[in-house]
């Protein structure tokens, strides 16, 4: 019996889905070819003429190809990113700032890590809640059915959030500079942002991804279980 | 042999009603479709799996993949309760048409 898994990934090679939703597709379609040709052998005839039987009777590939990607994607792309990306990654955004101004609101500080020029300041119980976050953006991501990229992406936008904001202030520091006339040392606007970035950036940004790496990965093993157990 | 023209507008019908006697795999599907109506109907690939994964993406039917005793796997699918509740008037608009042609073929032969 030849692999019909690899002749139909071959034969929808450019279907435009995801790519684990391609690979269902495939095994589906695989599993139905494997069908009509058994039960075309049980007619007596050769293996090789029951799949060219069996291939002639899936019909025009490329009409399946396109009808496929057409039906799965009767969803507007633009809403599904939206719910894969952009609701999710805002929710997760505001509500790891508002667990931010809560902290400060209690009164709790950010602390200076080291001592002398190399001090970073770290605030230690925003960090600690983070991964809850970055796991938060992954799990809505992955329910509204985004890719892992889309899921670790959503987790880290409260940093990558950041980063924008902080990059922002090189344009508004020309603009300061062009309207007012006064010089502005971006060289140390710089060393001071690299050395912030650390603690507000880079280390935020891992917390989240550990969050969402974690519950991608929870995520996974559920739904590959269940699947097991449906057998 | 119905026309594809025809057959097209059917197809969800054919579907529908298949799946209202309980879960079945695509290929098992196609084969009671086509044992049922004697050969009339018969779905190829480009035309069954677009038309499940519509009516999966409406929430007609739902797919699940499930393990058969001798190992396969297999993609089941079956009538969700909102699907129950569309085929009943699916029905009865093809019950009108076929008597409405039905009526006009006979008042065509008068």
């Amino acid at each position: 019996m030849p692999d019909w898994k690899a002749l139909v990934e071959q034969r929808l090679a450019s279907l435009a889905l995801e790519p684990k939703e391609k690979a269902e597709v495939i095994a589906e379609v695989a599993a139905h070819m494997e069908e009509i040709c058994e039960e075309t052998l049980r007619l007596g005839i050769t293996e090789e003429e029951a799949v060219q039987r069996a291939l002639s009777r899936a019909g025009n590939w490329r009409d399946l190809q396109r009808k496929i990607s057409a039906a799965k994607r009767s969803e507007e792309p633009m809403k599904k990113r939206v719910w894969q990306l952009w609701v999710p990654g805002f929710l997760t955004l505001i509500l790891s700032m508002l667990f931010l101004t809560s902290l400060y609101g209690l009164g709790l500080r950010a602390r200076l890590v080291w001592s002398g020029p190399s001090a970073i300041l770290l605030y230690t119980p925003w960090l600690a809640g983070l991964p809850f976050f970055g796991a938060l953006g992954a799990y809505l991501s992955s329910r509204a059915g985004g890719s892992r990229a889309n899921a670790l992406f959503v987790s880290v936008f409260p940093a990558l959030a950041l980063a924008g904001a902080f990059l922002l202030m090189f344009p508004i520091g020309f603009a300061v500079e062009g309207i007012t006339g006064r010089h502005i040392d971006f060289g140390s606007v710089a060393a001071v942002l690299l050395k912030d970035g650390i603690g507000w950036i880079l280390i935020p940004a891992a917390a989240l991804l550990v969050g969402g790496l974690l519950a991608h990965a929870l995520l996974s093993t559920q739904s590959s279980s269940q699947r097991t157990a449906m057998g | 042999m119905i026309a594809p023209g025809i057959k097209r507008g059917t197809a969800e019908l054919a579907v529908l009603s298949v799946l209202e006697d309980g879960p079945l795999h695509g290929y098992e599907m196609a084969r009671r479709i086509e044992e049922q109506t004697h050969g009339s109907l018969r779905f190829t690939l480009a035309s069954l799996y677009p038309l499940l994964y519509k009516l999966e993406k409406r929430g007609w039917v739902r797919g699940a993949w499930e393990t058969s005793n001798g190992g396969r796997r297999r993609r089941c699918y079956r009538l969700t309760a909102e699907g129950k509740k569309k085929l009943a008037p699916i029905r009865r608009e093809w019950d009108e048409l076929f008597r409405a042609l039905k009526r006009l073929t006979k008042v065509s032969h008068a």
